[in-house]
């Protein structure tokens, strides 16, 4: 059965910016499902319309077999949703806030009592339950966003950037409970993600987004498949004009299958690296071409979305992050 | 019942919020509370002569009531700005709650903060000496009365706030009421008015509930004032709910 589904899926805002170009989606009950994209790409807004918070220009979703668009109320029921922005009640406790979602999603008083003290310890906020959120970190926030998420033992869970900003051990705690819940329980996630760590040890299946639109779709191992060969990535002491030379000498080199230029870095992708590297530092030096760095890898998802989309997904996002933590 | 139920939820968060910022709740008290002292200070000794009003003190409670009901009842519209932008609002649209049960709860909360702030300022009126003809009855009657007007009214900021997502526009709600208010015999009878303000006055629903409230207290029973009250805070009500709908539709989609 399909968890979540959907065709020539459109979002305009105005005539200028097409948030989601029409997209097609297919995923089947119990995987999960990750989705990769930069920053602007699509990914929220196709998150905001699988979970009935936007209005589609045109196509048609469904999710847990519902449709999004006609039924929504129904298909709410069905779904846990944290989103990017963690948006919580700060004047709330822990457990008050926990408690209140679960009695809107239904829940018995007892049945919300039992289910916030089980989220609480998978979330490692038992001791904190009691503070107001004012007081609570951005990690603690995100966890307890999780934890709303997932109050109501939703059949799909959405998860948009879930580990953003939190620490490794707790990202980590993050994915073992993604990984118990979907193997005990069944339940599909679908997971938008910068991390391509991340949606390459959770995910079964993914889609890369660049513009609105799926440029890649499959499974990590097909994907990286796609790319045969191995990537040597080239660093040059002589700046810009040495980068394009580089270039064009790299492309000339027999076996070369694709080659990158991204930032300060030249990628050649190539058969059997291990054996050209030899020759391509003698026809670099040849050129007056000085290496500043240089290093041998397997395809990694990277690749792929570099292949895809014609930039790196990690380095970008996290510079990002960076940027967005100092300021 | 679900809907009941969800609403009920929702409220009790709102008054839990108001209790842990007690300072909100102060302010919102001390307004009607100093208009209400500096009024029949500065006219109740000369409102018998002036406008032939014996109990200048019983004829001001309900303005101080109805300022006080205005002003929290613009505390629904704020908070939910305020949900807007931290981003809770659209945690509680992705439950499966109805979408009107997130608003009414906010409302309902403010209603019912409005009551036990009349029920306060009847208690100061009736301390410093003011009257109330109708007795137990007609004080549960007016508590009411600020509680039904507090929900209409509160329909005026949330429209705003749905609508603009903007604290300081919500805030329009309160600032709305004032001239209302002074658009109505506030100070002193409709029948020492000039012609035109008199004019005004008539089709202001205001008129309708200060005359509505008055009764009880200061001339007993009366069916077609209470009834011409009572009609004001539905034509209130039916205006302020439509908007507000429209607005919850207009974000929530």
């Amino acid at each position: 059965m399909r968890a979540i589904y959907a065709e020539k899926l459109v979002k305009h805002f105005g005539p200028e910016i097409r948030a989601v170009d029409g997209i097609d989606l297919d995923v089947p009950q119990g995987q999960v499902f990750g989705f990769l994209g930069q920053n602007g790409s699509g990914k929220t807004t196709t998150v905001r319309m699988l979970t009935t918070l936007l209005r589609p220009t045109s196509g048609r979703a469904e999710v847990a077999g519902i449709d999004v668009f006609a039924h929504p109320a129904a298909v709410r029921k069905k779904v846990g949703v944290a989103l990017q922005e963690v948006g919580l009640d700060e004047l709330q406790t822990g457990r008050e806030l926990l408690t209140l979602q679960a009695r809107l999603f239904g829940l018995p008083a007892r049945d919300a009592r039992t289910r916030v003290e089980e989220l609480l310890e998978v979330v490692t906020l038992s001791d904190a339950a009691d503070r107001p959120l004012k007081g609570y970190s951005g990690g603690m926030k995100r966890r307890l966003d999780l934890a709303c998420a997932l109050v109501h033992r939703p059949e799909v869970v959405f998860l948009d950037e879930p580990t953003t900003g939190l620490d490794p051990i707790t990202r980590e705690a993050v994915w073992r409970y993604v990984q118990d819940l979907n193997t005990r329980l069944g339940v599909t996630f679908f997971l938008t993600t910068q991390y391509l760590e991340e949606a390459d040890r959770l995910t079964q299946n993914i889609a890369i987004m660049d513009a609105g639109r799926i440029v890649a779709s499959g499974s990590p191992a097909e994907l990286k498949a796609t790319i045969s060969s191995d990537a040597i990535s080239l660093k040059f002491a002589g700046g810009t004009s040495a980068l394009q030379q580089a270039e064009a000498t790299l492309r000339r080199f027999e076996g070369a299958e694709d080659v990158r230029v991204t930032g300060d870095e030249a990628i050649l992708y190539i058969r059997d690296g291990a054996s050209a590297v030899a020759q391509i530092v003698r026809a670099l030096d040849d050129e007056g071409l000085p290496i500043a760095s240089l290093q041998l890898t397997q395809a990694t998802l990277d690749d792929v979305f570099l292949r895809a989309t014609g930039h790196h997904l990690e380095a970008e996002e996290r510079a990002k992050s960076l940027q967005e933590g100092k300021s | 019942m679900r809907a009941i139920a969800d609403t009920m939820l929702l409220t009790r968060r709102a008054l839990r919020e108001a209790i842990r910022q007690p300072g909100n709740e102060i302010a919102n008290a001390f307004i009607p509370i100093f208009f209400y002292v500096v009024t029949i200070g500065a006219i109740g000794d000369v409102a018998k002569e002036a406008f032939n009003v014996a109990d200048y003190k019983g004829f001001q409670l309900p303005v101080a009531i109805l300022q006080g009901a205005a002003g929290i009842s613009s505390g629904a519209g704020l908070a939910m700005t305020l949900d807007i932008q931290s981003g809770y609002f659209e945690k509680l649209l992705l439950t499966s709650t109805p979408r009107f049960a997130i608003v009414l709860g906010r409302m309902f909360g403010d209603a019912i903060k409005s009551m036990i702030l009349t029920i306060v300022i009847i208690v100061l009126a009736l301390a410093v000496g003011s009257g109330f003809e109708t007795g137990p009855v007609g004080v549960i009657a007016l508590v009411l009365a600020a509680g039904l007007f507090a929900l209409a009214y509160s329909g005026m900021g949330m429209a705003i706030a749905l609508k603009t997502g903007s604290p300081q526009a919500a805030q329009a709600g309160f600032i709305l009421f004032f001239p209302l208010l002074f658009l109505a015999p506030t100070f002193a009878p409709l029948d020492v008015f000039a012609d035109w303000l008199a004019a005004i006055a008539r089709v202001n629903p205001i008129t309708y509930l200060l005359d509505g409230m008055r009764v009880l207290i200061v001339s007993g029973w009366d069916g077609l004032a209470l009834l011409k009250g009572a009609a004001a805070i539905a034509g209130i009500g039916i205006v302020t709910f439509t908007m507000t709908g429209l607005a919850m539709r207009g974000r929530a989609s």
